[in-house]
């Protein structure tokens, strides 16, 4: 389990005047399960994008149990990346072509070769995330089991910290609340921090601590289940 | 991760073979004018191996050369017969053989020449003798004829509305073995046959000794792609007159009720093949040296204004300067081609890795690190390159076969379209250019950050 430690971050973008994420000091313990919300452009997905190391940080500094991002170069952020954060987006950005099964062990196989743990590890997380058929075609899933399988492909490798944007954004309710309840419970059993931007309420509430960003500024940090 | 490479090239079927298409088309325009170049000049070359030196009558080089060695129809004057028979009795030639041209069965070249000269085409023959009388003949290798066939030969071609010659029917006594050269399609006939066939004086030159003949001025001729209709031919229109009057008042004697004069030709009567002053005109006679400083001397010698010596090797090797010119013109095109083609991939390349930033952020979001994101954008490219490469070769190799065997079939000029060691380099050169190319879109596609990549 990772925790996540944020001092005098500032993201800008060129053109623009104002810092579009400005966060003084922030402390996540591991095995926080931390929700984010905000207004649309407040700053979310800048947010994500700095503590995954998807995007450089020229101001202030992000540490996962110590480990500075800042410190690290693209490669090192991907490798990073790659070992300690399951990340899952609002786009489930699966490659189609490929079974549920080759995606999740896609960012492995192209790494290295897949050990058996692993494929075994693959088939029981699609198990687990209610994928009867794991050679089915990716895109002839439903969008609520293409959202789990970008789920179980998030968790293969055992990361200490999940990472969600919007991840029911683009399901139905019914999807939305299934996607829900594995995150939470999954985060739970594999032991792992979860840190999710959301707009769903049904989402937020399975959370307990909650972040309320404006301007790219925290406004709001509370401890406990809550509607936002 | 081929799988993956292989997965993703699918969904972009149309496009992926459009561009292999595209290189295979402009690979497969210089394997073939590297490959059919190179079968021309190698096939002529060992045509004329068999040629080594040839002695006509002053005119074009090139032409003599062409009509000796590929059979080729065309105006040729006639060389006073002295000269053979000068040449049989030189002490450095081990062969002179007169070539006398004109005939055709069939569409097939009748060639008038001696036994000597089949020897040195067919050491050993693949069927029956050498002829022996003077209306025998021996067939090239190509020549659908059997042994005991008749060959009535025709003045000039059916084409040129051609006329029978009618005292004379020649018997297939031979066959010779094949030579790869267009000599597989002559019908070779005892040179006297074809003197006595056009009328020419000589042709019972032993019966005549002394007499002389008007033919020691070189008679000229047309091709037989002329375009006279039949019946009005001019004089002497062929590489041998087809009717004596043209050479003049001493030959009245011998006019038929046509007006036409013919020469008598008593088909059995036996070979004759020793040549003196008074062996009629010829085209051409091929000399075969004793040593290579003979064939020096020889040439030099017959270089004067009556003669005209070449080396048949010498004059295709100028032929194929030009050759080489209209090849390296081609060649020129096609590298242009593949400049054009290249282009055009790569903007492909790009506006697809342009399409694909998302997939490509997202792979990095996800963990492929970027080493696996360059192999898999430039592996992609790479194996269309391979492919259209291979395609492309593989067409040029087919098309350049289809060339030679056509023009083989026209000429029995064996093309042999072979590859050599530069096109190996060749080959290597296009892949090392294709591993190179393939890399401009994939080291474009790691400038964004993923983050950037996946919002765009
Ligand atoms: N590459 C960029 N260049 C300039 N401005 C950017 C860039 N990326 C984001 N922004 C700006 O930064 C601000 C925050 O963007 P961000 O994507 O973090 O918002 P968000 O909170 O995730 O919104 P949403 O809920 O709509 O996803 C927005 O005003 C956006 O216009
Ligand atoms: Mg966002």
């Amino acid at each position: 389990m990772l925790s996540l430690e944020i001092n005098g971050l500032e993201m800008r973008y060129p053109g623009l005047a104002a810092p579009v994420l400005a966060i003084d000091r922030l402390q996540v313990p591991a095995g926080t399960r931390l929700c984010i919300t905000g207004a649309s452009g407040s700053g979310k997905s800048t947010f994500v994008n700095a503590i995954t190391g998807l995007e450089r940080i020229r101001h202030g500094s992000v540490s996962w149990n110590g480990t500075d991002l800042t410190r690290l170069s693209a490669g090192g952020r991907d490798a990073f990346r790659a070992r300690h954060i399951g990340l899952v987006m609002q786009d489930f950005h699966l490659f189609p072509g490929l079974s549920a099964f080759e995606n999740v062990v896609l960012p492995v196989r192209l790494a290295r070769r897949l050990t058996s743990t692993e494929a075994q590890r693959a088939r029981f997380l699609l198990d687990v995330t209610g994928i009867a058929r794991p050679q089915q075609r990716i895109e002839t899933l439903s969008r609520g089991e293409m959202q789990r399988v970008a789920v179980a492909r998030a968790l293969l490798l055992k990361p200490g910290v999940i990472v969600a944007d919007e991840p029911t954004a683009s399901l139905d309710s019914q999807a939305g609340e299934q996607v829900s309840e594995l995150l939470v419970r999954l985060s739970r059993e594999e032991r792992a921090t979860l840190i999710v931007v959301t707009h769903d309420p049904a989402l937020a509430a399975r959370l307990d601590r909650h972040i309320r960003l404006v301007a790219g500024a925290i406004v709001e940090d509370k401890e406990g289940v809550q509607a936002p | 991760m081929i799988r993956f490479i292989l997965a993703d090239l699918r969904r972009f079927g149309g496009g992926a073979l459009s561009v292999v298409i595209l290189i295979a088309l402009s690979v497969a325009l210089s394997v073939a004018v590297t490959l059919q170049e190179r079968a021309v000049r190698l096939g002529s070359a060992r045509a004329a191996e068999k040629f080594d030196l040839l002695v006509g009558a002053p005119g074009s080089e090139t032409q003599l050369a062409l009509s000796a060695v590929f059979l080729q129809p065309a105006p040729l004057p006639l060389m006073s017969g002295k000269v053979l028979a000068k040449l049989a009795a030189d002490p450095r030639v081990a062969l002179a053989a007169p070539v006398g041209f004109g005939d055709s069965s069939f569409g097939f070249p009748i060639v008038g020449t001696t036994t000597a000269l089949i020897s040195a085409l067919s050491p050993q023959l693949a069927d029956g003798l050498p002829f022996s009388r003077l209306a025998d003949a021996v067939v090239g290798a190509d020549v659908p004829l059997k042994t005991g066939a008749e060959v009535k030969p025709m003045h000039g071609s059916v084409e040129t509305g051609g006329e029978t010659h009618t005292q004379i029917i020649y018997r297939v006594v031979g066959r010779m073995a094949p030579t790869r050269t267009a000599w597989d399609r002559a019908i070779l006939v005892p040179i006297r046959a074809v003197w006595g066939l056009h009328g020419m004086a000589g042709a019972e030159a032993h019966a005549h000794e002394g007499e002389t003949h008007g033919d020691e001025e070189p008679g000229h001729a047309h091709g037989q792609g002329d375009e006279h209709p039949a019946g009005s031919e001019p004089a002497g229109e062929h590489g041998l007159p087809a009717h004596p009057e043209a050479h003049g008042p001493q030959d009245d004697d011998e006019a038929d009720e046509h007006g036409h004069v013919h020469g008598h030709v008593d088909a059995d009567a036996p070979l004759d093949e020793h040549f003196d002053a008074q062996t009629p005109g010829v085209p051409a006679v091929l000399v075969k040296p004793k040593t290579i400083a003979d064939a020096y001397r020889l040439r030099q010698e017959y270089r004067s204004e009556t003669t005209l010596a070449v080396f048949p090797a010498e004059v295709l090797t100028r032929l194929y300067a030009t050759l080489g010119d209209a090849r390296s013109l081609l060649l020129a095109i096609a590298v242009g081609t593949q400049g054009i083609v290249i282009a055009a991939i790569l903007l492909v390349a790009t506006m697809h890795i342009g399409a694909r930033k998302r997939q490509i952020g997202a792979l990095r979001a996800l963990g492929a690190p970027m080493r696996a994101v360059v192999i898999l954008v430039w592996g992609e490219l790479f194996v269309l390159f391979l492919a259209g490469i291979g395609l492309g070769g593989l067409i040029g190799l087919v098309t350049a076969q289809l060339i030679s065997a056509r023009l083989t079939a026209a000429t029995a000029v064996h093309l042999p379209v072979e590859f050599a060691q530069e096109d190996w380099r060749l080959a290597i050169g296009f892949v090392v250019a294709a591993a190179v190319v393939s890399l401009v879109p994939a080291l474009g596609a790691l400038r964004l950050s993923p983050a950037a990549a996946l919002r765009s």
